[in-house]
């Protein structure tokens, strides 16, 4: 329950524009007025195969919120810069963006395809926070669509 | 398969604290459904998903079955793994197939310990707050509610995704 009134927003997007059209996948939650409670979002456009677009609205208890927040906390992401991360390209972005407390961070990068990508870059230490926290955000996120609605996501 | 979260029971206002006027039953039910922090929990299209956190990245699915088992039958667990470790990242999500269960693993287990670590555990899905069903901040994205059913709405010529909140928060 620390500082359970802190300003709190979390947005991931990843996604490109190819032959499929506009591809995407992208989370967020953003905490309620009274901080009991936040909502979360999700959408995944896929239009391989079959065109579909899923959306998924739901609404999360403090103790979710806890846990993010602990998670952003201890990947020590706020400390990091973007400024010499690879950039965007025909391959698509992804962005992170996450407003805690008095921090705010918005990072723009390119996907990134395995940890070679991470180790070959102009950060690697700065990319592999970005690299891990993104994939256990995703993985929180997976496991609550999951459960909440029994569908999976992907 | 529509978009919107489905609320299988019916709704009872459970925001007007303790139910106000409502039988003795009823509010039973609304206090079991209440939060740490008297936010009102919803089902899921099964059952009832808690969340357990300061889980030991030690602890295994067997231990968490051991605790949790004793209240109720766990119908899905996940307990997912910290990418760069491959430890335990330190929470767990619990399926219990109704709210008596999920009441009990509340109540029996929260500030509990288990593997030497004090482990906090509530439910994890909640009502949105009256009044907030679906918009928020007053801005009118509509992002929650109605006006969002064609993907045109969103994604045409240009991503007009939702923009972050900066500079718009009080």
């Amino acid at each position: 329950m620390s500082a359970a009134n802190e300003p709190f927003y979390l947005r991931y997007y990843s996604g490109h524009s190819g032959r499929f059209g506009h591809e995407f996948l992208e989370f967020d939650f953003r905490v309620l007025g009274d901080g009991r409670s936040a909502t979360a979002r999700y959408a995944n456009n896929s239009n391989y195969r079959n065109d579909s677009l899923i959306r998924k609205e739901m609404c999360v208890s403090s103790l979710v919120i806890d846990e993010i927040k602990r998670i952003i906390k201890d990947s020590e992401i706020m400390k990091e810069d973007d400024e010499k991360w690879p950039t965007k390209n025909k391959d698509g972005k992804q962005e992170l963006e996450i407003r805690l407390g008095n921090d705010h961070i918005s990072f723009e990068t390119a996907k990134i395809g395995s940890i070679n990508d991470v180790t070959d870059s102009a950060d690697p230490e700065g990319l592999r926070v970005f690299y891990y926290l993104v994939q256990d955000l995703k993985a929180l996120v997976f496991s609550l669509i999951a459960l909440h609605f029994k569908i999976k996501p992907i | 398969m529509g978009d919107d979260m489905e609320v299988d029971d019916a709704p009872l206002s459970p925001q007007q604290e303790g139910g106000a006027a409502s039988g003795g039953a009823n509010s039973a039910k609304v206090a079991a459904m209440q939060t740490h922090t008297k936010a009102t929990a919803v089902r899921s299209i099964e059952g009832w998903i808690i969340m357990v956190t300061n889980v030991h990245e030690e602890a295994d699915e067997e231990a968490i079955q051991d605790k949790f088992g004793e209240f109720g039958e766990i119908k899905n667990l996940h307990l997912n793994l910290d990418r760069r470790s491959g430890y335990v990242k330190g929470y767990a999500l619990i399926e219990y197939p109704t709210l008596e269960e999920a009441r009990a693993a509340i109540d029996g287990a929260h500030e509990t310990k288990l593997l030497d670590q004090t482990i906090q555990v509530d439910f994890a899905f909640v009502r949105p707050p009256p009044g907030k069903t679906s918009g928020r901040d007053g801005n009118g994205r509509g992002g929650g509610g109605g006006g969002r059913n064609g993907p045109g709405n969103r994604n045409r010529g240009g991503r007009s995704r939702s923009r972050s909140p900066v500079g718009r928060d009080d």
